[in-house]
């Protein structure tokens, strides 16, 4: 009786990992603590959040049989499988108007042991650095983030989903993910 | 002319006799006094009875017209709704987009930069 007892905990806890795992691989993550003293801080901020569904929302309403409308129509193509997009900017009227650690605090709240180091780039002395991190799933690219800390300017970007880089290269040929890069990061997930 | 004159005497008699007979009261029938006033009701009855229901009809369309106008209106607010709704958030995969894009674009160039 008791091994039966054991056996259903056992099976339980399973059934609930898993979905608790599924559900935080698609599901974005919460805005982190130090995003809100940035925002009290910049000048001007950005702040895009789409789940799933609003990505499928707003896809409805990109018409890509207009004429001229080609790039609703990539966009479209593109945001279809996504699971979610988080973008946040944040400019400042003042030159390092953020702290390394807070860098670092950001990097950490959204890296995970999915995530593979694509550039990591840092200039001495001040806060300043770029990160990209992409989800490599069967060598396939399933999540893209981006940590860019310019002297007025910090950028965060969070993909979640299959990303086509030819196709994301594309839009308006400024989505230049350098493709050394991701050479290297593929074979760092391989490893 | 004598007998002219008799004859219009005669005349005369006989219509004061009838005059008189049809002037005479006369009890009215049994019930008959009932009788009309249960016909008066009935007709009232019946009148009022056609005016209620033309005033249902009446009241019924009205309401199913203003039911009807609310729905189609109700259904036009959402559906416009939506529409904003849906703008905005083409809007913002839009901005999204262009900060990534900027971004990306960013960070290319210092790689660039970087590697020369």
């Amino acid at each position: 009786m008791k091994r039966i007892e054991v056996w259903t905990s056992v099976l339980a806890l399973g059934i609930v990992a898993g979905a608790v795992s599924a559900l935080g691989q698609d599901a974005l993550p919460a805005p982190s603590p130090i995003e809100k003293t940035l925002a009290e801080r910049a000048t001007h901020v950005t702040e895009v959040t789409l789940d799933k569904n609003m990505l499928a929302f707003a896809s409805k309403f990109m018409d890509g049989d207009k004429d001229g409308d080609k790039e609703d129509k990539a966009v479209k193509e593109m945001i279809r499988n996504l699971k979610g997009v988080y973008v946040r900017e944040y400019e400042f009227d003042k030159e390092n108007s953020y702290t390394g650690a807070e860098l670092e605090g950001l990097r950490k709240y959204f890296e995970s042991s999915d995530w593979s180091p694509m550039v990591h780039e840092r200039t001495k002395g001040v806060a300043q650095g770029t990160d990209v991190f992409v989800k490599l799933v069967n060598g396939q690219m399933q999540g893209l983030f981006v940590l860019d800390a310019e002297a007025r300017e910090l950028s965060l970007v969070l993909i979640l989903g299959p990303i086509d880089i030819d196709k994301l290269s594309g839009l308006g040929g400024n989505f230049g993910i350098p493709k050394d890069a991701m050479k290297k990061a593929q074979k760092e997930a391989g490893k | 002319m004598e007998h002219k004159d008799w004859n219009n005497e005669h005349e005369l008699a006989e219509f004061e006799r009838k005059l008189r007979l049809a002037m005479q009261h006369r009890e009215a029938p049994l019930g008959l006094k009932q009788r009309v006033l249960a016909r008066a009701r009935e007709r009232r009855q019946s009148q009022r009875g056609r005016f209620w229901m033309l005033q249902r009809i009446a009241a019924s369309a009205v309401l199913a017209a203003v039911v009807g106008g609310f729905a189609v209106y109700r259904q036009v607010e959402e559906r416009a709704a939506e529409q904003k709704r849906g703008e905005e958030a083409r809007e913002q995969v839009m901005t999204a987009l262009r900060i990534t894009s900027k971004t990306l674009g960013r960070v290319n160039e210092r790689l660039v930069v970087n590697s020369r």
